[in-house]
């Protein structure tokens, strides 16, 4: 499937619908813990940066097993755009790390998960010398098993944590409950496990939580990951334009939309327009914070904010979105309606502009998904917010043995491999022949290899975000470089790369936010009940939450440029 | 069993003395119609097999319905599961709050508006769904042919055993904003209907939707009752002339009174609990201003947001308000000369 595997778990609806509760993590180094911790009363908010974080990141060596086709740019994933030719794959692990010891991991899963015993897991298992068992959650619901999980007294050796799923206390459950890495891979030790020392630093930086390295990042893109995708082979047949403001929009959609003919414009497009209106990104709260005029504002209390709101509004009650984004989370998966052309344009993570297409190759030739450059409200070009260089994390058992850490390690020494080798291959196709095939220099997976080679291995750790799809290279390429497109005119805020974990007191500051939002856009509430919210939000902690991120600010400086 | 009277003879005293826990408000003219007593000690060891025989029973109900009660604690607490590896030390390591949960919630408008839409919610089904098992029972137990009746029945019971997930889905393809009843109506130029996220005529809705699921289920117990019923006094009533809606009326409702009003009874105990899952799975449909029921309520945040202290304040304050309305609706029982759930 995706080879790219940061774009392979968050990239189900999930992503969307899970938005932007993720509050962020950790943790006081020293100083800080002097300058914030008493007023607030734990040492495990804050974050840790500067040179307590030096002290704890591994050191990085760049991996020169394959040079991509087109290197990084304004924060893009690396692209490669060539043939896979089989014999020429490098080998990236050269002795089995592994010891043989059982290794539990819970997961987000989105899709059917496969047999335990398949082949792709005993594979993957020899290949590494760890007898890894999985246990796979719904990922669309895992933010609901999580909390309960985290509170047991039986958690899994490895438990993996994306960044939206961080809300409420799970910041704390993440320090108390998971090992300190730090002794594995600070600084030297790293190079033990080659393909983790060559993720970027940027990655590790997020890793750190409640002052320890506890995290193994899967790294992303900066540049924005939202797209909005657009069935090209209709809006060509029929002669539609790809628009380039707020009002095209809204005008192309009226042309589209013909609900006797079972025919909508659009999904909701309120992801869109948060980045059409410039609205701070909501993917994770620290991201939401930015320093304007030696002030700092929170992106719920931006214009822009409404405005956006108030055009998604606008798109709902000119009739153009299909009813069922009016189910909120509980709409159906929307590929197939997508297929049949029922809606079509949507925002989704961009790794879906590419599962899309191989969804649809066989049994619907014309097909062909492609995704819009996001335009300015007015037409301009629009200011975009980065995205974090890494958001899905797997976390050790706090209670695992030495032997288990270091086999978890071996785990994700192979999984981190990059495109071009042995363990890439087996990491993201499976095996070759059960898994895949390769005909000229394009591998395509089998139906098995589409069963088993889900999630699971790819949610440990990554190497750098990679895009590369031997058989669509041209979605591959396009996808590239929309990311350097849309990167170049994207500005980082003030908490972009840093790890921050929100005193306890205010993290259920906000819970009700994203229903708010989809009442309103849906009109089920009214702009002014928004407004009323945001000064309530100031009121019972969000001026408080102000004061306490500017301390953070003022004590470690911004890590964006 | 209160122990509040004062013996009044000494012979009385002394009876009270040896039988400690016996009905001791009992008055005299009570006693005398009760069988003679036996003390604790004979009644235990007569009837000790049979208390062998519930030990298991007991013990079940004391471990997984007793002893999670003391949880509650964590009400008072701003409960962090997280802060140690086990979930009871954690509870002795939380932060007490006294009652500042509870005085949250009762500042909280997303909890008020929760108990409203209960409260709304269980008074349109006492008045929708409620009487519909009764008619059918009444319906169903009209038809003579049996093959025709169980036919019926299974038709109507079916549903039951539809899980939500599986039952809303239904819904959904057959009513919702894209669903088959919109589309016929819009190939035919009217505008398409779009009952599934209406929040204006969710709580019907949701009512629909039980009726459509349970309705038939609960005919079982009426026809249970009906079946009871003797004919003879069907023959008595037709012969003194009364017709099929005399008959009705003054030999089968009377007959189906004592059930109606212990189910009646039951379900106002329940009446806080009006479809946790049902509810859940269509919350983002219409917004949480129009759904948001007190399970709900205690699902978002205590399990969701990991707001476990101020989520078992709220479980608690719902519990306590479920008692008051079981006993109230028992003492109404009793008014009407039902027997109710319990008789002191």
């Amino acid at each position: 499937m995706t080879p790219n595997s940061a774009s392979a778990g968050p990239s189900r609806r999930s992503f969307l619908a899970s938005t932007a509760v993720a509050a962020a993590a950790v943790a006081g180094g020293m100083p800080l813990l002097a300058a914030c911790g008493d007023s607030d009363g734990g040492s495990r908010d804050g974050t840790t940066s500067g040179k307590d974080a030096k002290k704890l990141l591994p050191a990085y060596v760049a991996s020169n097993v394959v040079t991509p086709d087109i290197a990084a740019k304004n924060g893009s994933a690396i692209g490669f755009t060539g043939k896979l030719d089989l014999a020429t794959l490098k080998t990236s692990v050269t002795k089995k790390l592994g010891k043989g010891g059982k290794v539990t991991i819970m997961s987000p899963f989105w899709g059917s998960p496969p047999k335990s015993n398949n082949a792709y897991y005993k594979g993957m298992n020899d290949l590494i010398g760890v007898d890894v068992v999985w246990q796979n959650q719904d990922g669309n619901t895992y933010d609901q098993k999580l909390g309960a999980i985290l509170a047991s007294s039986d958690i899994p050796d490895v438990v993996v944590v994306p960044g939206w799923n961080m809300g409420g206390k799970i910041p704390t459950a993440i320090i108390s409950k998971f090992a300190d890495l730090g002794p594995y891979l600070s600084g030297d030790a790293v190079k033990d496990f080659p393909n983790l020392a060559a993720i970027p630093t940027d990655s590790w930086r997020r890793s750190i939580f409640g002052g320890q390295l506890r995290g193994l990042p899967m790294p992303a893109p900066w540049a924005p990951s939202i797209t909005p995708l657009y069935r090209q082979d209709i809006f060509e047949k029929e002669g539609y334009e790809v628009p380039k403001s707020c009002d095209e929009f809204l005008a192309l959609a009226k042309e589209i939309t013909n609900p006797k003919a079972k025919r909508w414009a659009c999904l909701d497009m309120k992801w869109t327009a948060f980045q059409a209106f410039g609205v701070l990104s909501g993917s994770e709260k620290p991201l939401g914070w930015n320093l304007v005029d030696g002030k700092l504002i929170y992106r719920i209390e931006t214009d822009e904010y409404l405005e956006a709101l108030e055009w998604s509004r606008k798109l709902f009650e000119a009739g153009v979105v299909h009813p069922d984004s009016k189910l909120g989370k509980n709409a159906p998966d929307p590929g197939p309606k997508f297929a049949k052309g029922e809606f079509l344009i949507y925002p989704s993570n961009i790794s879906q502009w590419y599962s899309r297409t191989t969804e649809q190759a066989a049994q619907n030739p014309d097909f062909k998904v492609w995704g819009m450059d996001v335009w300015g409200h007015d037409g301009g070009n629009p200011t975009m917010w980065a995205e974090q260089p890494a958001g899905i994390f797997a976390f050790v058992n706090k209670k695992a043995s030495e032997s288990v850490i270091r086999d978890v390690l071996a785990v994700a020494n192979v999984t981190a491999a990059p495109y071009g080798t042995k363990e890439y291959m087996m990491t993201n196709y499976g095996v070759e022949g059960t898994h895949y095939t390769v005909k000229d220099g394009v591998p395509t997976k089998t139906d098995q290899g589409n069963i088993d080679v889900l999630n699971a291995f790819v949610m440990v750790a990554s190497p750098a975000a990679t895009i590369a799809h031997p058989d669509y290279p041209e979605v591959a390429k396009a996808q590239v470089e929309w990311e350097q497109r849309m990167g170049a005119l994207t500005k980082k805020s003030s908490f972009w790369g840093m790890q921050i974990t929100e005193p306890n007191r205010y993290t259920n500051l906000g819970n009700d936010m994203e229903q708010m939002e989809d009442d309103v856009v849906r009109g089920r509430k009214k702009v002014s009940d928004m407004q009323q919210w945001i000064s309530d939000w100031k009121s019972k902690g969000g001026d408080g939450l102000r004061d306490w991120y500017k301390k953070i600010l003022d004590e470690n400086g911004s890590a964006a440029n | 069993m209160s122990h509040s009277t004062v013996p009044r003879s000494r012979a009385e005293a002394e009876t009270t003395e040896k039988t400690p826990v016996a009905s001791g408000g009992a008055t005299g003219s009570r006693q005398k119609r009760r069988p003679e007593k036996l003390s604790l000690w004979l009644r235990f060891r007569r009837d000790r097999v049979l208390l062998l025989m519930t030990l298991p029973a007991v013990v079940l109900i004391l471990l997984f319905n007793y002893v999670p009660i003391l949880g509650n604690v964590v009400a008072f607490q701003d409960y962090d599961p997280y802060i140690s590896g086990n979930g009871v030390v954690s509870m002795l390591h939380s932060p007490w709050v006294g009652v500042e949960n509870f005085q949250r919630i009762f500042a909280d408008s997303a909890f008020w508006s929760a108990v409203q839409n209960t409260l709304v919610l269980f008074f349109l089904q006492l008045l929708l769904f409620f009487p519909i098992p009764i008619l059918l029972a009444l319906l169903i137990n009209s038809v003579v042919r049996p093959r025709v009746r169980a036919f019926a029945q299974a038709v109507l019971y079916l549903p039951h055993f539809f899980s939500w997930v599986l039952v809303i889905a239904v819904f959904q393809q057959l009513l919702g904003g894209a669903g088959l009843l919109s589309q016929v109506l819009r190939q035919h130029g009217y505008d398409g209907l779009d009952i599934m996220t209406d929040p204006d005529t969710f709580k019907f809705l949701v009512t629909a939707q039980s009726v459509w699921k349970d309705a038939g289920w609960g005919i079982i117990v009426f026809l249970a009752a009906l079946a009871s019923v003797s004919p003879d006094l069907y023959e008595a009533a037709a012969m003194d002339g009364a017709g099929r809606w005399r008959r009705m009326w003054h030999v089968t409702l009377p007959a189906l009174r004592p059930m109606i009003a212990l189910l009646l009874v039951l379900r106002v105990g329940d009446a806080l609990t009006v479809g946790f899952e049902q509810i859940l799975l269509q919350r983002d449909a219409v917004g949480p201003g129009a759904s948001e029921v007190l399970d709900t309520f205690v699902w978002w945040n205590g399990v969701r947001n990991q707001d476990f202290g101020y989520a078992a304040a709220a479980g608690l304050v719902k519990g306590v308000v479920s008692i008051g309305l079981v006993l109230a609706a028992n003492k109404v029982a009793h008014l009407m000369g039902e027997q109710g759930v319990y008789k002191k």
